[in-house]
């Protein structure tokens, strides 16, 4: 989730891909019988010549909105599932019991097609056959009722969640609520390839993914008929996997415009019916369940906690997951090692100094207090790994995430002095929260997970890159450097926090003495 | 230095009242990444350099204005290069740097750094011997400062005065691409076993920014746009043009690339760099553009195109391109005419 983009942007439809619409086979069960048509015209031209049924003409009478045609649909449904008949002439009366907001017919395809119906009755009163059916106007009256169809997917998950939450609130307000707002086109079409562009990077890093796909799918047992949340969803994917595992319900929370992507691609899987995607901070978003079994995120940032959506996990976590449930990742242990490559050094600090003959020094300015994020290979390791957090997700609160934590690292290797340190960070996937927290010193390859079927995976220099790359904190060079040969050692304090200015930024301090004796301090931020 | 902070907040102040996109364009060059990627880019910063290092006579007692000076690289070589005053200008924040380095360097006196954008800032001088530039985006175009540059040409720069360079040519050439426009644009039929064709579109309507295998490109390079710096308007920035690609091997098309060339006419030898896949890396790659279908090429046969190129009507940085092909074969099976729509954002 390193990447994350938040900002907000347009759900105009111009970008949306509805090829796949035309390929789609929906099915549209009749109000009377178990008959299903392909379209909500043949549905209804079927309950008007066998039923005596015009469902068209009723809601035109009535004057009916989305909410109250939604109401009208279920009424009838209710009546036929009942077996009762229907009243001569339906009144508004008849249905204005907030029930009927709740589907009489699970994923009724009816509702998703609903706003169609309204737009041919409410557009020119004609018959859809009678409409002007030249080629350019059919096309462009095609384009329309794609992006209508997208939005009232959007309305649709929200009127599900509306109706599975409560039946006491106002319509009004959840209408409002429908992905509908106009925003700055500029800002949408700045963002529309970034954002892209990041799912695209998170999905192929295959260290990431496939290690949520592991879990997921090698413990089906866990998540067979469970409900889980997944904060952040993203495109979806951990959401469907979930729902592939045999899940009861997923509820999948971003809120990015990505959402409208991860909708389709549920859709596009079949998998609606069991995934309710739910647009907008987890803090802010109402779920349609008091509680769930498991949550599942990806929530890791660049040295873990940088842009962290972690308090917003932890905020669910307190607030939505069973005192039994699980969080997946449960763990996670963040580690510091010493570096010293003269090479980066020389290419990116020292390259200042002379620039096709001119002095750029000031290039150089707060460059030994900005953390850079790079895949440093294993080589530039110069000590051994200090792992100097755990975190254990199930049990710490936010406050734990700003921390001083000592280290100290036994030099592997003669250097001529430490240019700076790595940082980087494993995560556990554990089966369960009574599973012990695997202590600090345990790593991906040593964690005895085949046993109890859990996954790990690292980040650092001597596992395969991912796109969290590595944290470096490139230091300020001695003033007298010292040849430093093993065994000798480093120890100090490394301090994690968010700047006052700014929380999603980090500052990484750590003070350090070296096997002269040499006490130094640095502060190094990201963002 | 305190004054330059100053000057720094007001900067920062007066971005604060921009757009989005176009206070994002110029922040985005205020982090020193773009910086050092720009300097290392070895092609791009030497051939400014022989233009003007080796061209003393040219640049002698001159007034020289540096469009878009970033950390003032090209100002310090015209400077170097004998020239009576450089002015640098520059909207982003990089100028207070590059005000650093000009100092450091003891050139102080013979560059003037000016911060804001070209059509708001008052130049010490009413008109300039030289215009400097390095303006260049991917696929040319893409948030380029040609626009500033032809602004700057119009407003200050004497009759018979120089561009450096003075001519963009942009190409184009069919490729063989099946392995990588599987692993970009196919990705999305499968992700983990989903379908994620949603994406797929997207991906397919974005041109790509990335290096192409000289051994991929199966025809000849076409120019399909020169822009003589003297002469072209804005106008001339928005374009639709028929070419021909004449297949030089059997093979199949999958894309196009493009790329740009660039020329110093104006030196005393001609000095020019291109950025093609047949050349040295530089920054801006090339830009490919993924067909949806395969053609299926032979030696000798040709395949027409047009190609509309123009900035977005709601976002003047974005580009709408739009490019229609049509393959003319003996063998009817292998016909292919089709178009694709694409926009850089």
């Amino acid at each position: 989730m390193s990447l994350h983009n938040d900002s907000e942007g347009s759900d105009e439809g111009e970008w949306l891909d509805v090829e796949h619409e035309e390929e789609e086979t929906v099915a549209i069960t009749s109000f009377f019988d178990a008959q299903t048509f392909p379209t909500v015209v043949a549905m209804l031209d079927h309950c008007k010549e066998h039923h005596a049924f015009d469902f068209a003409a009723c809601l035109k009478r009535l004057g009916l909105d989305f909410h109250g045609a939604v109401k009208l649909i279920n009424y009838v449904r209710d009546r036929v599932k009942q077996g009762l008949s229907l009243p001569a002439e339906i009144s508004l009366g008849d249905f204005e019991d907030e029930r009927f907001l709740r589907p009489v017919l699970e994923n009724d395809a009816l509702i998703f097609s609903l706003d169609e119906v309204l737009e041919t009755i409410q557009g020119s009163g004609a018959d859809p056959e009678t409409k002007d059916a030249s080629p350019d106007s059919l096309s462009a009256r095609n384009t329309e009722l794609e992006e209508e169809l997208e939005k009232v997917r959007g309305q649709f998950a929200n009127y599900r969640l509306a109706v599975e939450q409560t039946l006491d609130r106002r319509w009004g307000d959840e209408a409002d609520a429908a992905p509908t707002q106009k925003k700055d086109d500029s800002a949408y079409y700045f963002e529309s390839y970034a954002a892209h562009e990041i799912h695209e990077t998170m999905l192929k890093d295959a260290v990431r993914t496939d290690a949520y796909r592991d879990f997921i799918y090698g413990n089906k047992h866990i998540f067979k008929d469970k409900v889980v949340l997944d904060i952040g969803c993203g495109t979806g994917i951990l959401s469907m996997f979930c729902a592939k595992a045999g899940a009861k319900q997923v509820i999948a929370v971003d809120k990015s415009d990505i959402i409208t992507k991860a909708r389709e691609n549920v859709f596009n899987n079949g998998l609606s019916n069991v995934i309710t995607l739910l647009r907008g901070a987890i803090e802010d978003v109402q779920l349609p369940v008091d509680k769930v079994d498991i949550i599942v995120s990806e929530w890791m940032g660049y040295c873990l906690l940088y842009e962290a959506m972690l308090p917003s996990v932890l905020y669910a976590r307190d607030k939505y997951l069973k005192p039994d449930g699980l969080l997946a990742p449960s763990s996670a242990t963040i580690w510091i090692a010493p570096v010293a490559d003269s090479e980066y050094v020389s290419d990116h600090i020292s390259y200042w100094r002379d620039v096709y003959g001119f002095d750029m020094k000031s290039m150089q300015e707060g460059i030994y207090n900005e953390a850079r994020v790079e895949a440093m290979p294993e080589s530039s390791v110069c000590g051994e790994a200090f792992p100097f957090k755990v975190l254990d997700l199930h049990t710490i609160k936010t406050s734990d995430l700003q921390f001083t934590a000592k280290w100290s690292s036994k030099l592997t290797r003669k250097v001529d002095g430490v240019d700076g340190f790595l940082i980087w960070f494993d995560n556990f996937f554990a089966t369960s929260r009574s599973e012990p927290v695997p202590a600090p010193e345990t790593t991906p390859t040593t964690w005895d997970k085949t046993a109890q079927g859990g996954v790990a995976f690292t980040t650092g220099p001597y596992g395969t890159v991912t796109h969290w790359r590595q944290g470096l904190l490139i230091a300020p060079p001695e003033e007298t450097p010292v040849m430093t040969a093993s065994p000798a050692s480093l120890s100090g304090e490394i301090t994690f926090e968010a700047p006052e200015d700014n929380a999603r930024a980090l500052v990484l301090k750590t003070s350090w003495t070296d096997p002269e004796g040499h006490t130094r301090n640095q502060s190094w931020q990201l963002k | 230095m305190s004054g330059d902070k100053m000057e720094v907040e007001i900067a920062e102040e007066k971005m604060k009242g921009m757009e989005h996109s176009e206070q994002h364009y110029f922040k985005s060059y205020d982090h020193h990444g773009i910086h050092e990627e720009m300097l290392k880019d070895e092609v791009r910063t030497r051939s400014y350099m022989n233009a003007i290092v080796q061209n003393k006579h040219i640049f002698k007692d001159k007034v020289v204005l540096d469009v878009g000076c970033g950390t003032a690289i090209l100002s310090m070589f015209a400077a170097k290069a004998g020239a009576k005053h450089v002015i640098g200008v520059d909207m982003s924040t990089i100028i207070f740097k590059a005000r650093e380095i000009v100092e450091a360097n003891g050139l102080s006196d013979k560059i003037t750094l000016l911060q804001g954008k070209m059509e708001e800032v008052e130049l010490p001088f009413p008109k300039v011997d030289i215009i400097i530039s390095e303006w260049m985006g991917y696929f040319l175009l893409y948030e380029s400062m040609l626009d500033t540059v032809l602004y700057a040409r119009d407003t200050y720069l004497e009759k018979d005065g120089l561009i450096f360079p003075d001519k963009a040519t942009i190409f184009f050439a069919g490729i063989e691409d099946g392995e990588y426009k599987d692993e970009k644009i196919g990705f999305w039929n499968d992700v983990y076993g989903f379908d994620y064709t949603p994406l797929k579109s997207t991906a397919l309507s974005e041109p790509l920014v990335d290096t192409v295998d000289v051994k991929a490109v199966v025809t000849n390079p076409t120019p399909v746009l020169t822009l003589d710096l003297y002469t072209c308007t804005v106008a001339d920035l928005a374009f639709n043009v028929n070419f021909q690609l004449d297949v030089k091997r059997d093979d199949f098309i999958h894309a196009l690339v493009s790329w740009f060339d660039i020329d110093f006419t104006a030196c005393h030898k001609p000095i020019r760099f291109s950025t093609g896949p047949h050349t040295k890396y530089t920054h801006w790659k090339q830009t490919v553009f993924y067909f949806e279908d395969v053609l299926t090429v032979q030696e000798g046969e040709h395949v027409q195109l047009n190609l509309d190129v123009r900035p977005n009507s709601k976002n003047r940085r974005d580009l709408d391109i739009r490019i229609a092909y049509d393959l003319e074969a003996q063998d009817p099976t292998r016909l292919a005419k089709g178009s694709s729509e694409y926009r850089m954002c």
